[in-house]
């Protein structure tokens, strides 16, 4: 007897899985430049480039397997 | 309980350009550049992926190829990144 | 042991899915959204009138709060973000984050307990809505051609990679934002509404026709279903606000001049 039917294809599970390292990435990053304006306000305009550089590198990355979820058949 | 009433502005950045002296897009105001910035990498990424992987898509229907598609991936991810760092990682 | 919790048990679960979000007609075509909108509509017309009535210039209680949504949004989204100019699009701003607020609490309202913007084409025409002003305010300022340039063209690029950058910056600009500000809003709704009915639903079938130890275990359905609740309250604010403000940092942006 079958305890629970799931559908769909395995591009759906490998999305999720490819998704878990950009989230822990990009929340290490921004946890940094939190870190890093608390201790000093004035260093703000300084790390928000470098934050947003870092954001967008993982956040490509998840991006990826987003589109390739769908590409991929 | 008077709330905001104390208040009669917002409260200047330390930089007296407003903080929006070194970007190189038109957003300079204070503390909501990074708002702007975080979705604007987003929209910036989604395009580069979407329309050069699209164009990618296109040349590989009609050349037959299955491999376009990443290719153009690829450089679609790489011009967004490239376009990212020139309007928002210059400090 | 297995038999202890029976997932297939009975006529079983029928997970909620997006059939949930659509409604029977009341009459004529009106469905339960449209009704929602349409007393969402006058709730804030409602409100903001019988608080700004008789204004005196030592505010009393109600004029107090209606004026605390106006000063939300005037100082802490329109001031900030936009800069000198902010004054003429205060309006529009209030009227939106009053619109989209009123239909998010809709979603954990007892009785009524429907976000309408879980319904695509509602954040759709939001989205369309401040698209519009943003490019309008940006072509009337600048006139079309050099809008288009702002828009397209980043200072400091080497002219052989223009025509690999051009179209991405169109895109993400005119494309992409109108699309992720409706999505973010709809996904946001969608999926918090889901969840609720998840745990509610699942607790309630659990309850009455589980078996073996299915009801004793509901009340944690329960539970994560209020936890869910308050969690839902959060994010329908929030997701009001990043609206608003986005409207209102991408009408900055278009008003912005190069350097």
């Amino acid at each position: 007897m079958a305890l629970a039917a799931v559908n769909g294809t395995v591009n759906l599970v490998g999305y999720g899985l490819s998704a878990i390292g950009p989230g822990i990435g990009v929340g290490l990053i921004f946890a940094a430049y939190v870190s890093g304006v608390a201790r000093q306000p004035e260093s703000r305009n300084l790390l928000q480039p470098i934050a947003i550089l870092g954001f967008a590198l993982a956040e490509a990355l998840a991006l990826f397997g987003l589109v390739l979820a769908f590409v991929i058949k | 309980m008077t709330g905001r009433s104390g208040q009669s502005d917002s409260d200047g950045p330390t930089d007296p350009t407003g903080g929006g002296a070194g970007r190189s897009d038109g957003s300079g105001r204070h503390e909501d550049a990074g708002a702007y910035a975080a979705y604007s990498v987003i929209g910036y990424l989604l395009a580069g992926l979407l329309f050069w992987g699209g164009v990618g898509f296109a040349l590989d229907r009609w050349l037959g190829t299955n491999f376009l598609v990443l290719i153009g991936m690829l450089v679609g991810g790489a011009a967004a990144m490239y376009l990212i760092y020139v309007r928002y990682g210059k400090a | 042991m297995l038999s202890l919790v029976t997932l297939a048990a009975g006529p079983g679960f029928e997970a909620p899915d997006s059939g949930d979000f659509q409604f029977p007609d009341i009459a004529g075509g009106i469905t339960k959204p449209m009704v929602l909108v349409v007393l969402s509509v006058v709730i804030v017309f409602g409100f903001f009138m019988l608080t700004g009535r008789r204004a005196l210039v030592v505010p009393n209680r109600a004029q107090f709060a209606g004026e605390s949504v106006y000063r939300f949004v005037r100082d802490g989204v329109a001031q900030d973000a936009i800069g000198p100019e902010f004054a003429r699009f205060v309006p529009y701003l209030t009227a939106l984050f009053s619109f989209v607020l009123v239909n998010n609490i809709f979603g954990i309202i007892p009785i009524i307990q429907f976000p309408s913007m879980s319904r695509i084409g509602f954040p759709a025409v939001l989205a369309i809505v401040s698209w519009l002003v943003f490019n309008y305010v940006g072509v009337k300022r600048k006139g079309l051609r050099a809008y288009l340039k702002q828009v397209v063209y980043p200072p400091g690029v080497p002219t052989w990679i223009l025509p690999l950058i051009i179209p991405l910056e169109f895109i993400q600009t005119i494309l992409t934002r109108p699309l992720t500000l409706g999505l973010r809003l709809f996904a946001n709704m969608f999926a918090g509404h889901l969840m609720l009915l998840v745990f509610i639903l699942g607790g309630e079938f659990m309850l009455l026709h589980g078996s073996g130890a299915l009801p004793f275990l509901s009340p944690f359905a329960f539970l994560m279903g209020i936890a869910m609740t308050i969690f839902e309250a959060l994010i329908q604010v929030l997701q009001a606000y990043i609206f608003v403000l986005l409207t209102a940092l991408y009408i900055a942006g278009a008003l912005a001049d190069e350097h």
